[in-house]
């Protein structure tokens, strides 16, 4: 198995090898075959021309992908803090336990600390999908932070899940985008700024 | 504010200065932090630097809110080649007034000077990799692709580079460059892993040896995909089937691997993945009824694990027979109608058997309801449904069926293909309600050009661009013309009759086809 940042277009810096897998469109196929949740083409390739350095695959030797995350960042919340939203997350039944799903979802954290300075990242969640459920809250580290009810098309409703990534940089020392307002505690955030205004000023 | 700009733009600096007065000395406005820091801004050009510094500074004390007075002080201090200090002031201004393009167009501008991409680092390691290694300047490569592995030890073309880099000469080396990285990710897979494509002799079979005893107790089901590759080597695959064999025996008789004093008693699910590996393996080789015997020895060790049910849907399938396939996958469906990867899996053996409307009520089980599954996977542009569905109408002789499944997967097919086959004209209205994803996902891109300028993400816009061009490339487009081809193909040598018994939908198709 292989884990790679998706492309739009596979290349290395000389040639372009003509023919080559396209990693959405793959993808695309990996959702309708695993998940209830399903997407048209577009829906990815607004994921992979906004943030193209948050979505993963993971890849078998013939370059059959087995398992993706397709991830963005929110942008219209008044939440003042950046933070990503894993749109969707699927490894098939065939590749389970190597895993997969955990080394995907800290692939996508890390790029969105180190591109986007996201301070947490979110999803959703059937309430009655106790497999995914156990996977995000003993694995992943997320927990539950609201229940958005009905929030499903036929009626179900979400847990909405939260992982906090600032410990998570710490943890697996990564470097954010932003060291000063990534690091810096909400709250005492205001006056932190000023503080650093201040300093930028003299 | 604008008509300093228009003094600043075209250079009428002391007009410029004349306004400041102007306003600066209405007591009012006598600490204006806009206007001095646009006066400020003037005195630069004209070379006062030092009163142009102590106007923007105190021009942007009195109003820390306005992001001119952030992007002045950014200019000037651009002005003065202190790049750093200017981006930091651009992104202030950023934060007060967060779409302005101005701004924008100022700090991107700085950002490329100074080579700050921070929000590639991944990509921008690569392609130094890549560059490193083209310039031959190994050492230096061989650091960035440590880096790489560093964040992630589970990327195969890192270790291809590495190895590039590193230049090991004998076998030894090379293993060694694996064990050296496993002591530091002692979880990951590859480093494990791909040793095995390279070892040989006794060295490949203590390797694998171990490598097969971990996941075996673990229970990890793909394992024996993972090693298929492998079997490309005949010598490989005996080996492995020496050792799960003496597996199996020793399983049998001790409750361990190896009948040693150091091999630890294994628990009760070791046999069973052996037994699961085993059935996978004599399926490989094309020895069904051994598969079979294993496949089935594990059901009976475990009779709920759908997995085993999946494999020996897969051994019938193999052995050609697509009945007893579906059934298999139709009990392994009924053991958790939640998954919907066992539920596709099902529908797809299902259409491998000609069962189409069995397919599609298992299908419907996932699909929106109140919508017929068919419309539903349309929708979502489910082309591997899609293309199993026109094979199997295929099949059956359904030509008209098949027709119209192949061209919601693309309406050229539709528009092309008899013209190739030199069949007349088939009449476009037919079927132009239909989804036809390929062209759909080119007309997409139409959205995406001012979309990616706009958002400035210009490397995966050409990505985009360069895949497009080559879409029909893809292996559901194959699929499917290949099948429309056949179709095509046979009702030109064998035209239709009213008289030969074929539903009313293919003989409209076909009237209209060979009209």
């Amino acid at each position: 198995m292989n884990i790679r940042c998706a492309k739009m277009w596979m290349h290395s810096m000389w040639e372009y090898f003509l023919l080559q897998p396209e990693d959405l469109m793959n993808m695309q196929h990996c959702n309708l075959l695993c998940l209830p949740e399903n997407y048209q083409m577009k829906y990815y390739f607004y994921h992979g021309l906004s943030w193209p350095q948050l979505s993963y695959v993971a890849e078998d030797e013939k370059g059959t992908i087995v398992g993706y995350v397709l991830a963005k960042m929110e942008e219209d919340s008044d939440d003042s803090d950046p933070h990503g939203h894993i749109t969707s997350l699927a490894v098939k039944r065939s590749h389970r336990r190597l895993g997969l799903a955990q080394k995907l979802m800290d692939q996508t954290a890390r790029a969105m600390v180190e591109c986007f300075n996201a301070k947490y990242v979110s999803l959703h969640v059937r309430k009655s999908n106790r497999a995914a459920l156990n996977l995000y809250t003993n694995t992943l580290n997320f927990s539950i932070s609201e229940i958005e009810p009905k929030y499903y098309a036929d009626g179900e409703d979400a847990y909405a899940m939260r992982r906090d990534l600032v410990s998570f940089a710490i943890q697996s020392s990564i470097t954010p985008a932003d060291k000063t307002t990534f690091f810096s505690v909400k709250g005492s955030e205001d006056k932190k700024k000023r503080e650093e205004e201040r300093r930028d000023y003299d | 504010m604008y008509i300093f700009q228009k003094c600043y733009e075209h250079k009428q600096y002391k007009n410029g200065l004349k306004f400041a007065k102007q306003i600066l000395s209405n007591p009012k406005f006598h600490e204006h932090g806009e206007t001095l820091v646009m006066k400020g801004l003037i005195l630069n050009c004209l070379g006062r630097k030092e009163e142009a510094y102590e106007h923007v500074k105190r021009g942007l004390r009195n109003d820390l809110q306005s992001h001119v007075c952030w992007h002045v002080y950014g200019l000037l201090q651009r002005s003065d080649k202190n790049y750093d200090e200017a981006i930091t002031c651009y992104k202030n201004a950023l934060k007060r007034d967060r779409d302005n393009i101005q701004i924008l167009r100022d700090l991107s501008l700085l950002q490329i000077q100074m080579r700050d991409l921070e929000g590639y680092r991944c990509s921008v390691l690569e392609a130094k990799g890549e560059l490193f290694l083209a310039l031959g300047r190994t050492s230096d490569a061989a650091k960035i692709y440590r880096e790489l592995l560093q964040r992630n030890p589970e990327n195969r073309s890192y270790y291809g580079a590495l190895e590039k880099a590193l230049q090991p000469s004998t076998v030894d080396e090379r293993l060694r460059i694996y064990q050296e990285i496993r002591e530091k990710f002692p979880k990951a897979i590859l480093p494990q892993r791909i040793p095995l494509d390279f070892l040989s002799g006794k060295q490949f079979e203590q390797a694998v040896d171990a490598y097969l005893q971990v996941s075996l107790t673990k229970g990890v089901p793909p394992l024996f995909v993972d090693l298929k590759p492998l079997f490309k080597d005949k010598e490989k695959v005996q080996a492995i089937e020496r050792l799960v064999m003496g597996y199996c025996d020793s399983l049998k008789q001790t409750g361990k691997f190896h009948d040693t004093e150091d091999s630890p008693v294994q628990p009760a699910s070791s046999l069973l993945w052996v037994y699961y590996f085993l059935a996978q393996l004599f399926d490989y080789l094309s020895q069904s009824t051994k598969a079979l015997h294993y496949i089935d020895a594990a059901i009976e060790h475990t009779p709920t694990l759908i997995e085993l049910f999946v494999v020996k849907g897969k051994i019938y399938k193999h052995a050609r027979d697509l009945t007893s396939a579906y059934k298999c996958l139709e009990e392994a469906q009924g053991l958790d109608t939640a998954d919907r990867y066992v539920n596709s899996k099902c529908a797809k053996y299902m259409l491998r058997a000609g069962l189409i409307k069995e397919a599609e009520e298992i299908c419907s089980k996932f699909t929106r309801e109140g919508v017929p599954a068919m419309e539903n996977l349309n929708e979502m542009q489910c082309m591997w449904f899609q293309n199993e569905c026109a094979q199997a109408y295929r099949k059956l002789a359904k030509y008209g069926e098949a027709l119209k499944k192949c061209h919601e997967i693309d309406r050229v097919l539709l528009q092309i293909l008899p013209s190739c086959f030199n069949i007349g004209g088939l009449v476009k209205e037919c079927y132009i309600s239909f989804g036809q994803h390929f062209s759909e996902i080119l007309e997409d891109q139409f959205d995406f050009h001012t979309y990616c300028l706009r958002k400035l993400t210009l490397r995966s816009y050409v990505g985009l661009l360069r895949l497009e061009d080559v879409l029909r490339s893809h292996e559901f487009y194959f699929r499917a013309a290949r099948c429309a081809i056949e179709v095509y193909l046979h009702l030109h040598d064998h035209p239709l009759t009213e008289e030969n018994g074929i539903d009313r939908i293919d003989l409209v198709v076909y009237k209209r086809a060979f009209a």
